[in-house]
């Protein structure tokens, strides 16, 4: 009996000290990665950049839903290509109406996205230095291309920030954000200093985009994933359209024909087939959207529901000629309703339109036009300007036209208002011209946005100015 | 009562020879019913002489002369007998008030006389005939203290439990629920048979909590399920049938004509009779009042059968248990379906005791989507949806000619499913050992698991709505599984010992729970042909969009603990209560994993006391007091500590993207309480009460603080807040009339709590969209901009600048001023019992008032936005014309949502329940050879007090989105019957 007690107890210490054993309480994750423990080759960081390029899909910036789309959607509904359609869930009538506040969601998903963007491209370069040496071409790669991403989404900022672009302007820029330390508060600085780290990344991305270890863009792709990557000439293209903001246009035609030369225009025929991705001619950088991600500009059309949010108004059908394979490729006729075309379907999926294709951030036509304005602004290079803007038109079957002067600045903005319509452009070309915003039809009491308007520029989100003593709000908010 | 049975079953197992002086014959019955009670302890008083009684009841046993027989019987009051003659009869008292004194905390178990803590009992057969599946709901209005919102009439679906105020803001606030001494997740209780259920011990204070360490913050109740009972098998059988009916919405819309009217005549952005209806149209149309809510609605059925036996005999007992329970959704398609199976069985052999309890549930739920804003969810777009189109077209297909393109629900209703099927079992194995030579010395080992089992399937067909969504839109079907373990081995080492006035008890404890939770899921499209399940995904190829999507996920995680509990009582007058725990946990950061509680209460039995012995007026006077603290680590992710990166793809390569912040300070909430209480009974224990007064404060209170968001995340948990819950309970219960037939009870409980933020590290306050946490204010308080009404001149909403005087029409959201709360000041709730021989009338009503509900769904109908959907009737009253007095704004306004026009009070008071039962007498059912049939019929939810503009006020979340599933009136009528 007393054996069977002393095993008894002893079973239960061995309970009590089993039971002590601390890996209770030490459980590493399984399905997740730790990023302490991670990191510790360069190939490694590919990962977190391949991460970066996913977080561009994000709501709030090109492709969304219920209010996002800032970037694409948004540029064009608050300028003057749309009216109110039959099917507006209101989701991006603030962009419209012009009365964003501080707490709007949608502005303050643009923010927030960008700048998430922005950290997962810091944090796919956080601590790379260790293999500078190393593995310096493997790191020219992977740095290169976050460098261009995070320039990318500072610019996208500026452009709904800042309420100038000069170069050397004293206005308010927007917080460039060069490495991932969630305690920084940082200030405004100005759009000069702005523009000055924006053009130091990509200076520098440019040096190592032109020395890596093997090539970005996948060789033997097909449309389907070609041009899907970052590479040199898409560091070209975001300079070109850069300088041509910043007004500096040596700079910009500079950038613009390196990649004009590079990536020729689309010829009339293959050209509907970029917007189906069936073809990459002319697109320098496509963001690649796949079966079951957001659609493109489904706050102005949505093509799975044929939700019409938002009409073409009929001054910007009438820009198209008869003969502009634009004007059939943009625009398409839908249940007898005139619907945007743009971004119907992957050519796989025109049975079944569902709005998911890539979204063609740069493409050469805008590089034509970048660099016919450049031209035009120029004393003395009107002919050149001339030139490059006939080459487009005949290119996508148009008529070509004698403009100079001022008539042919005005034909460049037409021509970029009718070749890049939802490109995310159309508000931008007319702040950064500062110009006015003249709506004619169904505007109802939105029909004029002057320039010295405060909404040419988004508030700073009432989160970020809560949390950030050293942030300063946009003038008029 | 336990250790006195255990010790006479010890005394019937040794034989002793006694000098034979006079053999007695007798029977023991129950005094209830005089049917015979078997297994009943009877000894010879002052010897170990002892029997027990047979199936029938009788006994045989030798008695000296004048001696004195005891006959005991766990449940029952004890008896002693005096012998004279040769045969007796005995009838024993059932034991009320010693059982339901008794306090079960999950660890112990006392006597509520000498326990100091605060725990409230509801007893299971107060509230298991409510037509309700998940059963924390049945304990509303029923105890002080506890909070119980649902927001939900969907079947199964469970409800937000607050004990004594929310004390974190982000981390979890739900009590921790034990099951026979497991750790059960509360939003499982669908899967749980009520009926099976003993008792709830809701533990409040910190004397109480501190038990349970880290886990205790938000208090605990603790279910035990019944067990056997030493006597004869009794075999009971519940038959349940009720109807239920939706409630009256509040909210008004808009009749054809109207909706027709506002189209055409009232001016706004969009220009007048956009839609361009001719007088032939309005004629029609205007004459056509949809009936949506009969195309969506249902009178729905509840069925239930219930079999049970329970039983036994000296050394081993039984509990075993079987239902099936059904029940329609007021919704159309909406319905639960549960199975359940208990065995609860104890044995004893020599020293050992091992005890077993067992229950597998297994409940199939086809529900819809709720307090959502989303078009396609049924409950939204039937009040969205035009009220002159009709459901359906003449030849009974979907009518999807609105003019406004507001799609209709019924396909999305009707077509598409959303099937959960949960199994659950729960289980544990129990070992006692009586360690001998070492009176009072015992050891018990308890492992037990909570094993869940969720499938979740949903197929959305390719002619509705929500296919519009769809990769392909060509239908889905998507299935999602979720496996979930947790563990709880608990072993412990106590022991008890009376020395003289003193009495003492202590356990040294040891504790390992470990969580692993495994999910998996997948969607495949193209869902083209008549196989509406898995079978029908067509296999993806590069061309076809049909690309399935998979994913996958799993956790774990452990709390290791060491505690001790000890207890002491001097002479029945003084009382104290100890407990000292040590937990440490995986989910917190290095170096921050362990962390001490403990607590102590007092008590004072003023009735026990020499100087009272005089005194008529009290019965029982008691005062107590208790402090200590109790954590809570239900924050984020089980690795919500580490800096994790998550899977992504793009282009069809994987990677990597940020998922959570690294937070290497991140530990525990601490929540530490101070009670006081009385507890009280007069008027020969017809009246009797408590009150009881407590102020908690909570430690390293997880709170957002706020990141600049251009590092990409804009705000980190971080232990940085103090909050306070301060807060008086009330309970009474008066016996009216207390006599052989008739019997009248009322009772009533009130609780109040007010919860304030003390210190949020540094700021003066923290918002969070609609609701702002500000030093000095209530915690969670609204914060919105104050609405000023309508200009006359223009029709622009105006506003309060934060001044709280000038009014503007320029909407900023740096006016928003604190507005009201979302939790309530007051609750509680109050009943009567009226029972006069078999028959039975028990009332219950509830109440909350002194709280805010910001309605949505009310702000997305009254939003002219949407005048291509239906309205509010209220936007009749919209402003059209320059010196228009009405609260409506033009529509050329600009709409805003964060304002108070939207705040609404949500007091209420609700009929929650009635019930009528009759026991039909022995008289009749003797002659059925049945021994006990009782009949009732429940009235549940019949009416509600309130002026919330929707279906109900009872929002758990403070908002209500949209796409409200109210809780139901129901009538329900059953029957008992007992073999």
């Amino acid at each position: 009996m007393k054996s069977t007690v002393k095993y008894i107890i002893a079973l239960f210490v061995a309970g009590f000290l089993f039971s002590s054993c601390k890996k209770v309480v030490d459980v590493d994750p399984s399905h997740t990665i730790d990023g302490d423990g991670f990191f510790n080759t360069v190939d490694e960081y590919d990962f977190a950049l391949t991460g970066a390029y996913q977080r561009l899909k994000r709501n709030g910036l090109y492709g969304g839903v219920n209010g996002g789309s800032m970037f694409l959607s948004a540029a064009d509904i608050a300028a003057d290509n749309f009216y109110n359609g039959p099917n507006n869930l209101g989701n991006l009538n603030t962009a419209f109406r012009w009365n964003y506040t501080a707490d709007n969601a949608s502005v303050q998903g643009a923010w927030d996205d960008a700048y998430l963007v922005i950290q997962q491209a810091n944090l796919s370069m956080r601590g790379i230095d260790r293999f500078a040496t190393t593995d310096a071409l493997k790191v020219n790669r992977i740095e290169g291309q976050a460098r261009v991403i995070r320039a990318l989404m500072h610019f996208e900022l500026l452009r709904w920030w800042a309420t100038d672009y000069d170069r050397n302007s004293t206005a308010l820029g927007v917080p460039y954000v060069d490495k991932f330390d969630i305690e920084q508060m940082p200030a405004r600085p100005t759009v000069k200093q702005t523009y000055d780290k924006l053009e130091t990344d990509l200076k520098a991305a440019r040096t190592m985009l032109s020395n890596t270890d093997r090539s970005i863009q996948s060789t033997t792709s097909t449309a389907g994933t070609a041009r899907a990557y970052v590479d040199r000439m898409v560091c070209d293209a975001l300079l070109a359209r850069m300088y041509l903001y910043a007004n500096e246009l040596d700079s910009a035609i500079k950038y613009s024909t390196i990649v004009i030369n590079a990536r020729p225009l689309a010829s009339a025929s293959v050209f509907p087939l970029i917007w189906e991705d069936a073809s990459t001619a002319e697109v320098i950088w496509s963001i690649k959207y796949q079966s079951g991600e957001p659609a493109l500009a489904r706050e102005v059309y949505q093509t799975s529901g044929d939700q019409l949010s938002w009409a073409p108004v009929d001054a910007l059908l009438g820009l198209y000629d008869a003969g502009d394979i634009r004007g059939d490729i943009y625009w398409v006729s839908r249940n007898s309703r005139i619907v945007l075309g743009k971004y119907f379907a992957k050519s796989t999926a025109s049975g079944n339109p569902d709005g998911v294709v890539d979204f063609k951030i740069f493409r050469t036509g805008e590089m034509y036009l970048i660099r016919s304005e450049a031209y035009a602004r120029k004393t003395g290079m009107g002919t050149q300007a001339l030139a490059d803007l006939n080459a487009l038109r005949t290119a996508r079957n148009a008529a070509t036209g004698n403009e100079t002067g001022a008539a042919l600045l005005t034909a460049i903005q037409t021509e970029r208002r009718k070749e890049l319509l939802m490109e995310g452009h159309r508000f931008f070309d007319i702040k950064r011209t500062t110009r006015t915003i003249n709506r004619t039809q169904d505007c109802s009491t939105f029909c004029t946005l002057l320039p010295a308007n405060r909404a040419w520029a988004f508030p700073v989100p009432q989160t970020e100015m809560l949390a950030n003593p050293n942030m300063v709000q946009n003038p008029g908010y | 009562m336990k250790r006195s049975l255990l010790f006479s079953l010890l005394v019937t197992l040794i034989s002793f020879v006694a000098f034979a002086q006079q053999d007695v014959s007798g029977v023991v019955t129950d005094a209830r019913d005089n049917s015979p009670l078997s297994g009943v302890s009877v000894f010879v008083k002052g010897t170990r002489t002892g029997t027990t009684t047979g199936q029938d009841g009788r006994f045989r046993i030798s008695v000296p002369a004048n001696g004195v027989l005891v006959f005991s019987f766990t449940g029952f009051t004890e008896k002693e007998v005096a012998v004279s003659g040769s045969s007796m009869s005995v009838a024993l008292a059932v034991a009320q008030t010693a059982l339901q004194e008794v306090v079960v905390t999950g660890y112990t178990t006392q006597n509520k006389k000498q326990y100091t803590g605060s725990v409230a009992k509801v007893s299971g057969s107060e509230v298991n005939l409510q037509p309700i599946a998940s059963l924390e709901q049945l304990l509303q209005g029923k105890s002080p203290g506890v909070l119980i919102q649902s927001q939900s009439g969907q079947p199964g679906s469970a409800a937000a439990v607050t004990i004594r105020g929310k004390g974190s803001v982000l981390g979890g606030t739900q009590p921790l629920y034990i099951v026979d001494g497991i750790q059960v997740t509360g939003a499982d209780f669908q899967s749980i048979n009520p009926a099976d259920i003993e008792t709830y011990n809701i533990l409040k204070d910190a004397v109480a909590t501190s038990q349970y360490g880290s886990r205790g913050a938000n208090g605990v109740i603790v279910v035990t399920t019944k067990r056997g009972k030493n006597a004869k098998t009794v075999l009971n059988y519940d038959y349940q049938y009720g109807v239920q009916q939706f409630p009256e919405s509040k909210l008004v819309l808009m009749n054809s004509k109207e909706k027709l009217d506002y189209e055409i005549y009232y001016n706004r952005p969009e220009g007048l009779n956009p839609f361009g209806w001719s007088q032939a149209d309005y004629d029609s149309l205007s004459k056509i009042n949809a009936d949506w809510e009969g195309a969506m609605f249902r009178h729905a059925k509840t069925n239930q059968h219930i079999l049970s036996a329970t039983g036994g005999n000296d050394k081993t007992r039984f509990f075993i248990s079987g239902s099936i329970f059904t029940q329609d959704g007021l919704v159309r398609t909406t319905n639960l379906k549960r199975y359940t199976g208990r065995v609860n069985l104890d044995h004893t052999a020599g020293n050992f005791k091992v005890g077993i309890s067992t229950t597998v549930g297994y409940s199939k739920f086809s529900g819809t989507d709720e307090n959502d804003n989303v078009i396609s969810t049924p409950l939204n777009a039937y009040r969205w949806t035009m009220p002159y189109i009709t459901p359906y077209l003449p030849d009974g297909s979907y009518n999807l000619g609105d003019p406004g393109d507001n799609p209709n629900p019924l396909p999305d209703l009707f077509l598409n499913t959303n099937l959960n099927k949960q199994l659950k079992a729960i289980g544990a194995i129990s070992l006692e050992y009586k360690i001998p030579y070492v009176k009072g010395l015992s050891a018990r080992t308890q492992w037990g698991i909570d094993f869940t089992d969720n499938q979740n399937e949903n197929y959305t067909d390719l002619n509705t709505q929500a296919n519009n969504v769809v990769p392909g839109r060509s239908g889905s079907f998507n299935a999602n599984s979720l496996r979930r373990i947790r563990s709880t081995g608990t072993t412990s080492l106590n022991y008890e010992k009376k020395a003289g006035d003193h009495t003492f008890g202590i356990g040294v404890f040891n504790e390992v729970i470990k969580r692993s939770t495994v999910t998996n899921g997948y969607t495949g499209f193209g869902l083209v042909g008549p196989i509406k399940n898995a079978a029908g995904i067509t296999p993806g190829t590069p061309t076809n969009n049909f690309i399935p999507r998979v994913g996958g996920g799993a956790t774990e995680e452990g709390i290791l603990s060491w505690f001790a509990i000890a207890n002491y009582d001097y002479r029945n007058k003084y009382f104290v209560n100890l407990t000292g725990r040590r937990d440490g946990s995986s989910r917190l950061a290095e170096g921050k994993k362990y962390v001490n509680y403990g607590g102590v209460g007092f008590g004072w039995a003023i009735t026990s006391e020499g100087f009272m012995a005089g005194q008529k007026i009290f019965d029982n006077l008691k005062l107590k007091v208790s402090y200590g603290s109790a954590g809570n680590a239900e924050i984020g992710d089980s690795y919500e500590a580490l800096e994790q990166f998550g899977p992504t793809s793009y282009n069809g390569i994987g990677g990597l993207i940020l998922t959570n912040l690294k937070k290497d300070q991140l530990t525990w909430e601490t929540r530490s309480t101070a009670n006081a209480g009385i507890e009280f009974a007069i008027l020969k224990n017809r009246l009797s009460g408590g009150v009881e007064v407590y102020n908690s404060i909570t430690d390293g209170l997880y709170l957002n603080r706020l990141l600049s968001s251009t590092n990409g995340t804009g705000s980190i948990v971080t232990n940085l807040g103090k909050m306070r819950n301060r807060g008086i309970e009330v309970s009474l219960s008066f016996d009216l009339v207390k006599g052989k037939d008739l019997n009248i009870n009322i009772n009533g409980n009130w609780s109040t709590n007010k919860s304030v933020m003390l210190e949020l590290d540094g700021n003066d306050e923290i918002v969070n969209g609609i609701s702002i946490n500000r030093i000095g204010e209530r915690a969670n308080s609204v914060y919105l901009v104050k609405y000023a009404g309508v200009d006359p001149d223009n029709g622009d909403a105006l506003y309060y600048k934060a001044d709280g005087k000038t009014t503007t029409n320029i909407y900023d959201p740096a006016d928003a001023v604190i507005a009201g709360s979302f939790d309530p000041k007051g609750f509680g709730g109050f009943g009567a019992t009226v029972s006069y021989k078999g028959l039975e009338v028990s009332t219950l009503f509830n109440y909350q008032y002194g709280f805010d509900i910001y309605n949505n769904a009310r702000a997305d109908v009254e939003n002219p936005q949407y005048w291509f959907s239906e309205l509010s009737r209220d936007v009749l009253r919209e402003w059209q014309h320059p010196g228009d007095i009405t609260d409506i704004p033009s529509p050329f306004s600009d709409f805003q949502y964060a304002t108070t026009r939207f705040l609404e009070k949500g007091d209420f008071l609700r009929f929650r329940n009635i019930m009528i039962g009759y026991s039909l007498p022995k008289s009749i059912i003797g002659k059925w050879k049945i021994s006990s049939l009782k009949v009732f019929a429940q009235g549940q939810n019949l009416y509600t007090w309130h002026n919330f503009k929707g279906y109900d006020p009872e929002v758990s979340t403070g908002a209500l989105t949209g796409a409200h599933y109210p809780a139901l009136k129901a009538i329900t009528f059953g029957a008992s019957i007992g073999l």
